[in-house]
């Protein structure tokens, strides 16, 4: 029964590699050039990369400080508490945050749905940040207080003391939340739907608009920006995980002496 | 103190939205709510089931395609949700499966059972192998119901959770693989917002908050009442 569950799990797990290659076939008859020159796509792209690597950065920034906080104070209930914005559905909190800033109810400082995307990216950081921070958190917890403390005694800035004691352990959790993180938040639609503008849309939104409004299996250019999308950030991946490969191979081995 | 103060204060700050309008608690759709219950139930419990199967293997194995398997199941991870999406609906268009109930189950398994692998073999290796070995020593039933479970029911509490979640916060998914045929509470929650009915759209956000708040208690109850059955039995 477990092989056959795992041959399952396999099977399902090919479908995603196998959908990649449906979007290849499909994306064949485009014609690359008017999609590269095209205004309106160049328009999402660059908002896309706006958004992504805002909230990306700072969920990765609060993430960390909150578990490296928590671990150090001892905040056990705090710890509780930052969990709970991952049990609400992103479409639920999209529609928080939409309740929030829109209407005579709402904070007036910004509109709901606005240019610079900024509810999108406060949605983005309170629903992915208690996913950062428990990436963390059991990495703070295991970690070796050693290297810190032999850091103070050498007399090193904090900054220093958190480069050299803390950073090269947290690099792992670090680049999977990243990239986990930049695969979900840059194609996605039900947040930046809600809470977007209708120019310039994030490419997830507009990729799928384009789908659904045309002829679904006729429209190569959706399935041609996210073959595109899919192949940059595997570069990405790829790119990093290479470059970082002998230090995260370093700590391993130390931590296993 | 005040910091812990502020930040607890910053996390609850969305949920004052819930009550700035009246919900209007009117079920316009109540397969919505079926399908939607139907599928927290199926999903829940099929990748409670391979996850747990797979991160066990992944434990024990001496195979030497392990860490080949291992990319491979936490690759999908990397692949962003919509590209997916759109290349699973070209393959489930072949095999004739958009607009079906099963179609949206196997669109929906694959989007949520990379983190759930995840999970549960982040799960496993926290509680460790010579633990684990241990228990190996008993006979396979007695080996479930005395060790694993008990070990391992608050890891399949958060699998069965974080699948709902995910469930939940599909829109584009069921939309295109369910061809507008397979309603559930999200698809209404889109419905009613571009509809402009506030108390309709603010119920359905009640109820996407609650789903997963109800299966956490419910979880959490059999768990207590499941691991006091346990050890009753064994003393």
């Amino acid at each position: 029964m477990l092989r056959s569950s795992v041959a399952v799990t396999i099977m399902v797990s090919l479908l995603p590699l196998t959908a990649l290659v449906f979007l290849a076939i499909e994306s064949m008859g485009m014609d690359w050039g008017s999609l590269l020159t095209n205004e309106t796509w160049r328009d999402s792209f660059v908002t896309t990369i706006y958004v992504v690597s805002v909230s990306t950065g700072l969920s990765l920034v609060i993430g960390t400080w909150l578990a490296r906080t928590v671990v150090q104070k001892g905040w056990r209930f705090l710890s509780s508490v930052l969990r709970l914005p991952m049990f609400v559905p992103h479409i639920a909190a999209a529609y928080l945050f939409w309740l929030l800033f829109t209407g005579m109810n709402g904070i007036g400082w910004i509109e709901a749905n606005e240019r610079n995307y900024v509810t999108v990216i406060l949605t983005y950081i309170w629903k992915e940040t208690p996913f950062v921070f428990l990436m963390m958190l059991g990495t703070y917890e295991q970690l070796n207080r050693g290297y810190v403390e032999m850091a103070k005694t050498l007399q090193l800035s904090p900054f220093d003391q958190f480069k050299h004691g803390e950073l090269p352990f947290l690099m792992k959790p670090l680049l999977d939340s990243a990239w986990i993180l930049i695969a979900f938040i840059s194609f996605a639609y039900e947040i930046p739907a809600l809470l977007g503008v209708t120019y310039p849309k994030l490419i997830g939104v507009l990729a799928y608009e384009r789908l659904s409004t045309g002829l679904y299996l006729e429209a190569t250019e959706p399935y041609a920006v996210a073959l595109v999308w899919t192949c940059l950030v595997g570069i990405g991946v790829f790119l990093s995980y290479v470059l970082t490969a002998s230090i995260r191979r370093r700590i391993e081995r130390g931590v296993r002496r | 103190m005040i910091r812990q103060g502020l930040l607890i204060c910053l996390t609850f700050i969305p949920f004052i939205s819930l009550f700035f309008v009246v919900p209007s608690f009117e079920i316009e759709n109540n397969m919505a709510i079926v399908h939607t219950i139907g599928l927290i139930v199926i999903l829940s419990g099929i990748n409670v089931w391979l996850s747990m199967m797979c991160a066990w293997w992944l434990l024990w194995t001496d195979s030497r395609w392990k860490h080949v398997i291992e990319w491979l199941v936490f690759l999908p991870l990397f692949i962003p949700m919509l590209a997916t999406l759109f290349g699973l609906y070209l393959i489930l268009a072949e095999a004739g499966l958009i607009g079906t109930y099963v179609g949206v189950t196997l669109a929906l398994l694959v989007v949520t059972i990379p983190y759930s692998i995840r999970l549960a073999y982040n799960g496993m290796a926290v509680i460790g192998r010579p633990l684990l070995e241990q228990a190996r020593i008993l006979p396979s039933r007695r080996r479930v119901m005395y060790v694993l479970y008990p070990l391992f029911s608050r890891l399949m509490r958060t699998i069965a959770l974080f699948t709902t979640v995910i469930l939940l916060s599909q829109f584009a998914l069921i939309q295109l693989i369910g061809a507008g045929l397979i309603p559930t509470v999200t698809t209404e929650l889109y419905q009613s917002y571009a509809g402009n009915n506030r108390g309709l759209a603010l119920s359905n956000t009640w109820m996407l908050i609650l789903f997963p708040v109800l299966l956490y208690f419910l979880l959490s109850g059999w768990d207590r009442y499941m691991v006091r059955m346990l050890k009753g039995r064994l003393q």
